[in-house]
């Protein structure tokens, strides 16, 4: 019956073959194209929506971008949080091309850092020196990135990029690797500004370059 | 012939796979080429005069660093000097990625005409840049003359520049064109007021 119901012109059977192709061919495309768009939306997702997606970050670029002027300004300046994530500061910027600082140093000038693309290391002056020791792991050398002591903070360790802060309680937390990875280079108006030729001394005043003549 | 067909309709479905995958590989590879900015775009453009333009500062920059004796000068023609040749780079790269030349034939300011924010002929000067005298001047001169000179030029080619960026942001560029133009704004225009504190300081 099958067989001569085939040979009949008029009625062909259904074409399982041709269904079957051009639905492995749709299944297909579609998978090719919608792994495509995943793996690019995945590596190419925006630098602040992944500081965003960490549960210690605060967005101070999107609920408080006024304060984040670039003017630069001589003398002590005070900052709307503290640690300093960005506003008018010195002009004078602190070095911070890997540098570890065994003490604290000025806003003013750390600010300027941040302006230039740095995310600054703190932690408390007691937080234990094994812990401090990890921390300075992901400074010492790398460029963009200095640390030190702040005597101000209401976490154990703070770290501060132009317009965000992740604050954690240990140097083991996973979320400082990825707020470095994020924010390194890529927090901060000013593109392609240099960390070396910075101020390499310690203490909160701010040291202003003294100008011929005065 | 239809036995044959209905035999092996596996091999249909590999090569209508493979077919598939081909169409896939050459949206991927296409689909940036054919997105990417002209040769006659306000990006090309951007990215070529806005390297000619930051070549200059650079040079300006390197004298005042190598030749004042003003710290405040020799710090913010540091910065200038490092941060432009460094957005050079990323604007070349632009340049290359496009598959497009670093230069052009066209006059420097043909693409600044075309978004409208540039009035009369297109020229090859470009907005701000010093005139060979004055680079010549500049190269000669020391103490608060450099100082002053170089305050004087480099607030001039900073506002070129950003009347430059202003075009490019005109023409509603490509995301990555915009968020450069977006930070050169803002650091010239603050690298302004500092320059001006500086010109007023050395009298």
């Amino acid at each position: 019956m099958m067989a001569k119901n085939k040979r009949v012109p008029t009625k062909p059977p259904r074409q399982w073959g041709v269904i079957g192709l051009w639905t492995t061919v749709g299944l297909a495309t579609v998978l090719i194209i919608g792994y495509a768009a995943f793996a690019s939306w995945r590596g190419a997702r925006p630098w602040n929506d992944r500081l965003t997606g960490l549960a210690g970050v605060t967005d101070y670029a999107s609920t408080n971008p006024a304060w984040l002027t670039s003017a630069h300004k001589s003398g002590p300046l005070t900052y709307e949080v503290t640690p300093s994530v960005g506003g008018s500061h010195n002009s004078s910027w602190q070095n911070c091309a890997g540098d570890v600082y065994d003490a604290p140093i000025a806003a003013e000038h750390a600010t300027h850092s941040l302006e230039h693309g740095a995310v600054w290391v703190t932690y408390r002056p007691d937080l234990p020196a094994d812990q401090v020791a990890r921390l300075a792991e992901h400074v010492r050398g790398v460029d963009f990135m200095f640390m030190s002591p702040h005597d101000n903070l209401d976490a154990a360790i703070s770290l501060q990029a132009w317009g965000y802060r992740l604050t954690v309680d240990d140097a083991a937390d996973e979320q400082i690797r990825d707020f470095i990875g994020a924010a390194r280079m890529k927090a901060g108006p000013e593109q392609g500004a240099p960390c070396p030729g910075g101020i390499t001394a310690t203490g909160t005043t701010p040291r202003d370059l003294n100008p011929q003549g005065s | 012939m239809s036995e044959t067909r209905s035999a092996s309709p596996s091999w249909t479905v590999i090569a209508a796979a493979a077919v598939a995958l081909a169409v896939g590989i050459s949206i991927g590879i296409l689909y940036p080429i054919v997105r990417a900015p002209g040769d006659t775009s306000a990006e090309a453009g951007f990215a070529r005069s806005m390297s000619t333009h930051h070549a200059q500062a650079v040079a300006m920059a390197m004298r005042a660093y190598a030749a004042s004796g003003d710290p405040q000068i020799t710090a913010v023609a540091f910065d200038i000097a490092l941060s432009q040749q460094s957005q050079i780079g990323t604007m070349q790269s632009w340049l290359r990625q496009w598959n497009l030349s670093p230069t052009s034939t066209e006059p420097a300011m043909a693409w600044m005409s075309r978004t409208g924010t540039h009035h009369g002929a297109p020229t090859r000067q470009m907005p701000g840049m010093a005139t060979t005298q004055e680079l010549e001047t500049l190269n000669q001169a020391t103490g608060t003359d450099l100082d002053r000179l170089f305050c004087d030029l480099m607030i001039r080619h900073h506002e070129g520049g950003i009347a430059m960026v202003d075009a490019v942001l005109a023409a509603d560029p490509a995301d990555e064109v915009r968020s450069l133009a977006e930070a050169i704004r803002k650091t010239q225009q603050a690298e302004v007021d500092a320059l001006r504190d500086m010109r007023a300081r050395v009298g």
